[in-house]
């Protein structure tokens, strides 16, 4: 086992977990197809103890593909992740991989196929804990079942219901439970409230917050909605078409959006009255990333773009507190264009 | 109101099961006008889809209107045969569901399952057909090209376009939509509510449109009715709503949601979950989770009163019913 302490880089401490140059391409088509989907292209992420990471970006952006690498549900085709400093391409024995899997847990969107209908709640729990957790013995077990249902605000009660008696928050939950059983340092919380209702919504964003401020937990939210993402997360990531756009603090990045595509997921979130006039006929298709040539994929969607924009693939470079990928953003020119289209607006 | 294009009236709908009857929808009335656009807000079982159904004659057993009326055009829907909507479906009204992926035919291209539609209703020729697709495809902003495509080949808001296209094949005068944006993301979501809106305007539907989430609605809708175990809480314009909500049920669904802008403040949602409508309710039904309850809520069952324009179904309204009037009917 390599100590993480040697993996250290200068300067900094190591953050909990780190991806660079992150990849996956998928082959698509038929066997002799030559057409390679670019889920994810050179994405470097990271994320730190006891913070939560909204990644956010509509559907096609590639952002579930990263929670599936980051739980080695995928394999990437390039890049490195290290977690705690350890690459993540060296865990290969199961010992190690249950190690991981204990580390980093995952809830999944939808809260009606996640679970197995034939079980009744506590078997997903349960059987966590028996692999994770081996030392408890059975009655531990019930204890800590009852423990990790009460943090998530989950009565005992419901601990011997079917998936069908349930409704969508208190499944979500359930996903939330499953997911501590294992006492994990990281949750990948691929977008766990688009499916319920607002009344339960808040409280699984509390529930988000209270994980980190309580148990230490750091926390990768993935969602296409900046308003929740501004609600509980310490830093926001915006992607586009498997590449990175923006990234920053959250409020800094959402107070002053610096690449095209943010200003157009705010102003999708945004009162209608409010709303950004330069994308006023964006129908929110999602991005074809097949066989992607040069330059920057938001390109054909976006109102700003300049010639160089078809050629050349931007790179992320700091703009005041974030990072931006794009070659418009930032310049004298388009700042003043971008306010004083704003100011109209309003 | 004698030119109402839907007017429900005291519908009441009942899921009888062997264990209980459970009264999903109770004494529900509103009217709906030509070209008007109502949401109707609420959380998951709340009886807003199954009132849906009870609107569009889609319950199946064990679900069943046990009173009241849905009138179109003054025809009491609810006790027309099967072959008599068979002949108004798609044509004089549509109904769009909430999940698109499960609603299209995946077998099927989008072309065929736009023929059958057609051909169920009216002798038509091939020609014509491709004509009309290409048509509401056109008017939804999918390229025709799209006609021979499979669901699958789709993204999720070009599929719930073409399914609101499939609903404008005959241009009904009422469009029922149930959640068609709830799977979709903020970009997409925004785009159709754009789209729905403006086909909405240009060709004079009405729609009632479900859904749990009142940012939606806020933004398009003419007037809203909250419900809350089957019952409707609240009723009024959209913006009269939105900047005065009376029910504590609609003040706490809209502070529920966080912001982009302006200060971070707790959100606090809606703490409980509803009511199970199989047991027996005394009192206002949203007590249990009302942060303004006081003593008569367990006892009074409240009516809707009439509060400066809005109704309201809430005891500091005055509004009171006894609990045997309401019980005992139906």
């Amino acid at each position: 086992m390599v100590e993480p302490e040697q993996l250290r880089p200068a300067g900094g401490p190591e953050p909990l977990l780190r991806a660079e140059g992150l990849t996956r391409h998928f082959r698509v088509g038929g066997m002799f197809s030559k057409a390679t989907l670019h889920a994810v292209d050179g994405v470097d992420l990271t994320i730190n103890e006891r913070e939560i990471v909204a990644l956010v970006g509509e559907s096609g952006s590639g952002k579930s593909t990263i929670a599936r690498l980051l739980a080695r549900i995928h394999q990437p085709t390039g890049g490195e992740i290290y977690y705690r400093g350890r690459s993540l391409r060296k865990l290969r024995s199961r010992r190690d991989m249950l190690w991981y899997r204990g580390e980093v847990g995952m809830v999944f969107q939808d809260p009606f196929s996640a679970f197995n209908p034939v079980h009744r709640i506590s078997h997903g729990i349960m059987r966590n804990l028996k692999l994770h957790r081996a030392e408890l013995g059975p009655a531990e077990r019930q204890s800590e079942l009852e423990r990790v249902s009460q943090s998530v605000g989950l009565s005992t009660r419901l601990l011997t219901r079917f998936p069908y008696e349930m409704s969508g928050g208190e499944r979500q939950r359930i996903g939330f439970a499953q997911a501590l059983a294992l006492r994990p340092k990281l949750i990948l919380a691929d977008e766990p409230v688009s499916m319920l209702d607002v009344s339960i919504r808040a409280g699984v964003l509390n529930l988000m917050v209270d994980l980190r401020d309580r148990e230490g937990v750091s926390l990768l939210y993935i969602t296409h909605d900046l308003a929740s993402a501004r609600y509980v997360a310490d830093r926001i990531v915006v992607m586009y078409a498997g590449q990175i756009v923006e990234s920053g603090p959250t409020e800094a990045v959402l107070a002053d959006p610096q690449h095209p595509y943010t200003r157009l997921l705010l102003s999708a979130v945004a009162d209608p009255r409010e709303a950004d006039p330069a994308f006023a006929a964006d129908t929110g298709e999602p991005p074809r990333v097949i066989n992607p040539g040069e330059g920057c994929r938001f390109r054909r969607r976006c109102p700003f773009a300049i010639e160089t924009c078809h050629s050349v693939t931007p790179l992320p470079r700091p703009i005041g507190s974030a990072e931006v990928a794009c070659h418009v953003a930032g310049t004298p020119a388009t700042h003043v264009a971008i306010s004083a289209e704003r100011a109209s607006s309003d | 109101m004698s030119a109402a294009l839907l007017e429900v009236d005291g519908l009441t709908i009942e899921y009888l099961t062997a264990t209980a009857d459970v009264r999903a929808v109770e004494q529900v009335s509103f009217s709906v006008q030509p070209g008007e656009f109502v949401g109707i807000v609420g959380e998951s079982g709340c009886g807003k889809s199954t009132m849906l159904f009870g609107i569009a004659q889609l319950l199946s057993p064990p679900g069943e209107v046990t009173a009241g009326r849905v009138l179109f055009h003054g025809t009491d829907m609810v006790r027309l045969s099967a072959g008599e909507l068979r002949h108004m479906r798609w044509r004089d009204y549509s109904v769009v569901m909430q999940s698109a992926m499960n609603a299209l035919n995946p077998m099927k291209s989008i072309g065929a399952q736009f023929r059958d539609a057609l051909q169920a209703h009216e002798r038509i020729s091939g020609e014509r057909i491709r004509e009309r697709s290409k048509e509401v495809l056109a008017l939804v902003g999918i390229d025709p090209a799209h006609l021979s495509s499979y669901p699958h080949q789709l993204s999720g808001g070009m599929r719930q376009r073409a399914m609101i296209a499939m609903a404008l094949l005959f241009t009904p005068q009422l469009v029922v939509m149930d959640e068609p944006t709830s799977a979709l993301d903020v970009v997409a979501q925004r785009s159709l509510m754009l789209k729905i809106r403006e086909l909405q305007e240009r060709l004079g539907f009405a729609v009632i449109f479900v859904t749990h989430d009142m940012h939606v609605v806020s933004r398009y809708s003419d007037r809203v009715l909250v419900m809350y175990a089957g019952q409707v809480v609240e009723a009024a314009r959209t913006d009269r709503i939105f900047e005065h909500p009376q029910h504590p049920y609609s003040r706490g669904l809209i502070e529920a949601f966080p912001t982009v802008s302006g200060p971070r403040r707790q959100l606090t949602g809606i703490p409980g979950s509803p009511p199970d409508l199989a047991e027996q309710l005394s009192g206002c039904r949203f007590r249990p989770r009302c942060p303004v309850a006081f003593d008569a809520c367990a006892e009074v069952e409240p009516e809707l009163v009439d509060v400066d324009g809005a109704d309201v179904r809430c005891l500091l309204y005055g509004g009171a019913a006894t609990v045997s009037e309401v019980r005992s009917d139906g």
